[in-house]
């Protein structure tokens, strides 16, 4: 785990330089280009807010008015989640020339993904500052921002190691992983707001690590006050477990990569 | 004498034949036929080299020459790191540079001017290396007007040129090279070979492998194990002890042949070195198709 990280810092000017090729690649001929970092989140905004607030009214608690703001705290940081997680599921394959040809650290892709989303949703906060502000909610408590960010920092890595190692070898995780990825977004509190759920389905989701990364974003950045420690302490404690044993799994399978990929 | 820069010390490689996709698929006819046991012993591998033992002197010249299948592009990714050998050991001082495939990091969306970067990155330099090194390797690449476009708008000569400028300028103490001299046009060519010659000059050490007879001339091929086809039933079958003027440290290959079966045709790899003036190196190993 140790080394994982060691590797990390070692080749940071690797993991910059390719995270910026990145960004640049995705948007390349694209007319909007770097807008789309702001566009996607908006657009995703809109399509859930004409769902929750046209289509199915009347149904959230009048603690998480307005609405699309509450939702817009929360899809944020979980696209950054879903799409790190997706993404690095496949990237060893995908960049199997580098590892075939390369003398190259693996590690390096699935961080890669993993900041380059991150990349997206810092472009994305902005707005989500810009709206908040709006609405009269930005308070002190967004300057807590960072603490949540690292602990799904270091969920989003390790997880993102383990799965990456995993595919080579069964590439079925990446089409269970889509199914797994859309009921976790449900089982964490993005559309519906965690203290109106009680009984045993708030125990089955106190132990999603996720739960307690986006309640402590919730809280920070709608509600104004945090108080979410103890969630996110664990949530921390499961993303080191996390990374451990995503970094022992593929430094266990680094070795195979260049012949099975 | 120098220390040598390359040590191999009796390295075996062994490639399992099937991919976990292939075994699920035999694991299931297998327990269907009932010949689960049978399909899972180690016949299932492929040993892609076997008892290879040599050393590279500092500052030589190594070149391996083998047929198609004869294990070469295996050794080389050995040396460069890439793969670890199954068996024996495998010592290199110093930086490694492999031209075993051009511009295998170059994403095609980007502008050769990042990929150029990036790619020098990717091969050890530092960004400040790779900005001082840059318009010499644009220069090499012959490059100038079309750097700032995408690279996938690039011919096929043009990507395999900026491959190779940027290779050769990561400076490396070993060269690993792959039959790719054949990039560009043939000044071109002569002017890879010219800075491979210049490496030669500064006391690199190059190890190159070739399936024919090396397209330069430097120093003289002072000796070599043959290469011609041979065909053979027996899977013990070995290529004779090399001639003369053994260095120091050189180690015969083991009395034991790759361990197969089957009729199949055996082809093999020599190796010889060319130094400056002087052979130094001499060995050869068995491989299987």
């Amino acid at each position: 785990m140790i080394a994982a990280v060691r590797a990390l810092v070692r080749y940071r000017a690797l993991v910059r330089s390719l995270v910026s090729r990145e960004l640049k690649a995705r948007y390349r001929g694209s007319v909007l280009g770097f807008f789309w970092s702001f566009v996607n989140p908006l657009l995703l905004l809109l399509t859930y807010t004409l769902v929750f607030t046209v289509i199915l009214p009347g149904r959230q608690s009048p603690a998480i008015e307005p609405y699309f703001l509450f939702f817009f705290c929360g899809i944020l940081p979980w696209t950054w989640f879903s799409a790190s997680l997706a993404e690095s599921s496949g990237v060893l394959i995908t960049s199997g020339n580098l590892i075939k040809k390369v003398l190259f650290p693996a590690e390096v892709l699935p961080a890669v993904t993993v900041f380059a989303n991150l990349a997206h949703f810092l472009l994305g906060l902005p707005i989500l500052l810009a709206f908040l502000a709006a609405e009269g909610k930005l308070g002190w408590t967004a300057l807590l921002l960072p603490l949540p960010l690292v602990v799904q920092l270091v969920l989003c890595l390790g997880f993102a190691l383990f799965l990456s190692a995993l595919t080579v070898h069964f590439r079925d995780v990446q089409s269970i992983l889509g199914h797994v990825l859309h009921l976790w977004f449900f089982a964490t509190p993005v559309l519906y707001h965690y203290g109106d759920i009680q009984g045993t389905l708030r125990q089955a989701l106190r132990l999603n690590p996720m739960t307690h990364v986006l309640v402590s974003y919730q809280q920070i950045l709608f509600h104004g006050h945090f108080g979410h420690w103890r969630g996110l302490g664990l949530a921390l404690l499961v993303g080191l477990f996390v990374f451990a044993v995503g970094a022992f799994l593929f430094d266990r399978l680094r070795d195979t990569f260049p012949e099975e990929v | 004498m120098i220390a040598p820069a390359i040590v191999a010390r009796d390295v075996a490689k062994v490639y399992r034949r099937f991919l976990h996709r292939n075994q699920f698929k035999t694991l299931k006819s297998a327990l269907l036929t009932g010949s689960l046991l049978s399909d899972l012993r180690p016949d299932e591998t492929f040993t892609a080299l076997d008892g290879v033992s040599f050393e590279v002197p500092r500052g030589t010249t190594f070149g391996v020459i083998g047929e198609n299948g004869s294990g070469k592009s295996t050794l080389l990714k050995l040396v460069a790191g890439i793969t670890k050998p199954t068996r024996g050991s495998l010592a290199v001082d110093g930086r490694v540079s492999a031209l075993i495939e051009l511009g295998a990091g170059f994403h095609p969306e980007i502008s050769g001017r990042e990929n150029v970067s990036i790619n020098g990155i990717m091969l050890g330099l530092t960004r400040r290396e790779v900005e001082r090194r840059f318009d010499e390797i644009v220069d090499f690449a012959e490059l100038r007007d079309f750097i700032d476009a995408p690279v996938k708008t690039y011919s096929s000569g043009m990507y395999m040129r900026l491959g190779f400028a940027v290779a050769i300028h990561v400076d490396p103490e070993v060269l690993l090279i792959d039959e790719v001299l054949a990039v560009g046009d043939e000044a071109f060519t002569r002017k890879c070979l010219d800075k491979i010659a210049e490496f030669r000059r500064r006391g690199k050490t190059i190890l190159f492998v070739t399936p024919t007879s090396p397209t330069w001339r430097g120093g003289r091929m002072r000796s070599s194990g043959p290469s011609r086809p041979r065909r053979s039933t027996s899977p013990r079958h070995r290529r004779s002890p090399p001639p003369r003027r053994r260095p120091a440290g050189w180690h015969p290959p083991p009395a034991t042949g790759p361990a197969a079966g089957g009729a199949a045709r055996s082809r093999s790899a020599a190796c010889a070195s060319w130094t400056r003036g002087d052979a130094s190196a001499t060995c050869s190993f068995p491989g299987r198709p």
